[in-house]
C-alpha cells in the first residue's frame, strides 16, 4: 500500500506536469515520468509483460516520436497563446463532468480491493500468455481489426504527405524549366531526399 | 529466489564488473585499433599501458566541468545519468551460469519470465539520455546529433524486434535462463536457415543500436564535431562513454544469450574436463569477449553510412530480412515440426 502511494504520488505529479509545464520537452518527459510509473505500478501487481509492453510501446517508441516531432519543429514554451476563447471552460467542464461520471459509477457501484490470488491468477508467468490467449483467442476479430484501422492511418499519412512532395517536385521541376540557365535535373519520383 | 541482500550485493558487483569493464574496454580497443591501423597505441602507462584507463579516469574527474549558459539545467545533468542507469540497469537479466553455481546463489540478479522484453524496454529508454542531452545542450550540432540518434534507433529497433521473434517462436518463452537451456539450434536443424538470418539481423540491429561504426551518425565527428556529447565536458562526458561502452557488452552479452548459447560451453569440452562446458561466467565471458572483438574489427574495417543510406537499408532491407526470417521459422513449426 505505502508503495502503490508513493507510485501513485509520482503519476500524479507527472500528470499534472504534463499539463501545467509552459516547455513541451517538459511536459513530454513528465508524461514519460507518468508512464515509468505506471509500468513499476503493474509489476506490482505481477503484470510483468503488461508493463514490459507499456515501457517498449508508450515509454520506447511513442514518446520517443513525440519528442522528436517537438525537437524538429524547434518549439519553445514562447508560441502565442490559442485564440480559441471557448477552449478552457470547455475543457474545464468536460473535466469535472468525467469526476462526476467516475464518481457516480464508483457510488453506484463500489469496487473492492481484488484478491490477491485472483490476480496471481489472471497474471502467472508475468501475464504473457494470459493476454496471448485472449488476444489470439476470443478478441482475435477485434485484434486484426485494431491492426486495419492502424494500418489506414498509415497509409493516410503517407498518401497526404505523398501528395505535397508531388506538388513539390512538380513545382521544382516548373521553376527549373522557367529559369534561363540549365536546369536542375528533376528529382526521381517518389523519393525526397531525407533532411536530417 | 535469493534474499533482497544478496541480490542488492549482486547488482552492486555487476556495477562494479560493467565500469571496470567499460575503462578496460577503452583500453583494447584502443591497442586493437593501433594495430589495424599499424601504430602501437597506449602502452606507457603500466605494463602494456595497462594503468591507461585508470589514467585517464583520474584526467577526467579533475577536468573543468562546463555546462553551456542557455543549456536547460535539469535536462542536461539528468541525461548522462539516464543514459547510464539504463544502461547497467539491462544487464540485471541476464544468466551467467546455472543455478545455484556462483557459491550456492544464482549466478543472475533477477530471474525475469520476461526477461528479453526487459532488456529490450530498458534499452529502449536509454536513448532519452542520447536524445535528451543534445536537446539541452541548446547547440545545433547537439541537437542534429541527437535527431538522428532518435530516428536511427526508433528504426531498427524493428528488426532488432522482429529478429528476436524466431527465437521466441521456437523456445516458447520470454525467460532468458529458459532459452539458454533450450538451446534454440538444438531443436532442429530445418530451423537453422532463419535462424541463422535472424541472427545476422540481429547483429546489425544492435550495432545501429549501440550506434557502433557503420551506425556511428549521432556523434559524426567530421559533420557535427561529436554529435549529442559536443557540449559535454569531464565526468558527464565520461558517463555518456561509460553507457555507450556498456552498452555494447550488453548488446554482445545479449546476442550471446540468444543466439550463441548463452552461458553453456560447447559439449566437446566435457570430454577434455567432465562438466567444464557448464562453468559459470568463463562460457559467457569469452562471448562477450568474441563479440565485442568484431565490434571493434569493424570500427577499424567499415565506412560510416550516409544517412539516407541508412534509413533505406533500416527499413527497405533489414525490416524485410527480419520479418522474412520471422516468417520462416513460422512456417517451419507450423507446418512441418
Amino acid at each position: 500500500m505505502l508503495a502503490f502511494a508513493a507510485i501513485a504520488t509520482v503519476m500524479l505529479i507527472g500528470a499534472i506536469g504534463v499539463v501545467t509545464l509552459r516547455q513541451p520537452v517538459h511536459a513530454a518527459l513528465s508524461l514519460v515520468g507518468t508512464l515509468l510509473a505506471l509500468a513499476i505500478a503493474y509489476v506490482q501487481l505481477n503484470a510483468g509483460f503488461l508493463a514490459a509492453i507499456q515501457v517498449i510501446v508508450y515509454a520506447g517508441a511513442i514518446m520517443v516520436l513525440f519528442l522528436f516531432v517537438i525537437m524538429l519543429l524547434a518549439l519553445d514554451g514562447e508560441a502565442p497563446a490559442p485564440s480559441l476563447t471557448w477552449l478552457r471552460p470547455a475543457a474545464w467542464g468536460a473535466g469535472a463532468l468525467a469526476l462526476v461520471a467516475v464518481l457516480a459509477v464508483l457510488a453506484r457501484d463500489p469496487i473492492g480491493p481484488a484478491s490477491p490470488a485472483a490476480l496471481l491468477e489472471v497474471f502467472a508467468g508475468s501475464g504473457a500468455e494470459g493476454v496471448a490467449d485472449q488476444l489470439f483467442g476470443p478478441m482475435v476479430l477485434s485484434f486484426h481489426l485494431v491492426g486495419v484501422l492502424l494500418l489506414t492511418g498509415i497509409v493516410a499519412a503517407v498518401g497526404l504527405v505523398q501528395r505535397r512532395a508531388g506538388q513539390a517536385a512538380e513545382a521544382r521541376a516548373r521553376a527549373g524549366r522557367a529559369g534561363a540557365d540549365a536546369p536542375d535535373a528533376p528529382p526521381l519520383p517518389g523519393r525526397e531526399p531525407v533532411e536530417v | 529466489m535469493d534474499p533482497y541482500w544478496v541480490i542488492f550485493l549482486k547488482a552492486l558487483v555487476m556495477s562494479v564488473l560493467l565500469l571496470g569493464g567499460f575503462a578496460y574496454l577503452t583500453w583494447l580497443q584502443r591497442r586493437l585499433l593501433a594495430r589495424f591501423q599499424h601504430r602501437i597505441g597506449p602502452n606507457r602507462t603500466g605494463w602494456e599501458g595497462l594503468l591507461q584507463p585508470i589514467a585517464d579516469a583520474i584526467k577526467m574527474i579533475f577536468k573543468q566541468d562546463v555546462t553551456p549558459t542557455h543549456a536547460d539545467k535539469v535536462v542536461f545533468i539528468l541525461a548522462p545519468g539516464i543514459s547510464v542507469v539504463f544502461a547497467l540497469v539491462a544487464f540485471g537479466a541476464i544468466p551467467a551460469g546455472p543455478a545455484n553455481s556462483l557459491f550456492g546463489m544464482d549466478p543472475w540478479i533477477v530471474d525475469l519470465d520476461i526477461g528479453l522484453l526487459y532488456v529490450l524496454a530498458t534499452t529502449s529508454i536509454g536513448v532519452y539520455g542520447i536524445f535528451l542531452g543534445g536537446w539541452a545542450a541548446n547547440s545545433k550540432y547537439s541537437l542534429l546529433g541527437s535527431l538522428r540518434s532518435s530516428a536511427q534507433i526508433i528504426s531498427y529497433e524493428l528488426g532488432l524486434g522482429l529478429s528476436v521473434l524466431s527465437v521466441i517462436m521456437i523456445a516458447g518463452t520470454l525467460n532468458l535462463r529458459e532459452i539458454v537451456e533450450i538451446n534454440v539450434w538444438s531443436v532442429s536443424p530445418l530451423l537453422w536457415p532463419g535462424l541463422l538470418v535472424a541472427l545476422f539481423a540481429f547483429w546489425i540491429s544492435a550495432t545501429a543500436e549501440v550506434s557502433n561504426v557503420p551506425f556511428d551518425l549521432p556523434e559524426a565527428e567530421q559533420e557535427l564535431v561529436a554529435g549529442y556529447i559536443t557540449e559535454y565536458s569531464s565526468l558527464k562526458f565520461a558517463l555518456f562513454f561509460m553507457a555507450e561502452y556498456v552498452g555494447m557488452i550488453t548488446a554482445s552479452a545479449f546476442i550471446s544469450t540468444l543466439f550463441l548459447g548463452g552461458w553453456k560451453g560447447p559439449g566437446f569440452v566435457d570430454a577434455l574436463v567432465p562438466g567444464m562446458s557448464e562453468w559459470p561466467f568463463v562460457w559467457l565471458f569469452l562471448k562477450i569477449f568474441v563479440l565485442l572483438t568484431i565490434f571493434i574489427w569493424l570500427q577499424a574495417s567499415l565506412m560510416r553510412f550516409r544517412y539516407d543510406q541508412l534509413m533505406r537499408f533500416g527499413w527497405v532491407w533489414l525490416f524485410e530480412i527480419a520479418l522474412g526470417a520471422a516468417l520462416l521459422t513460422g512456417a517451419v513449426i507450423a507446418f512441418v515440426l
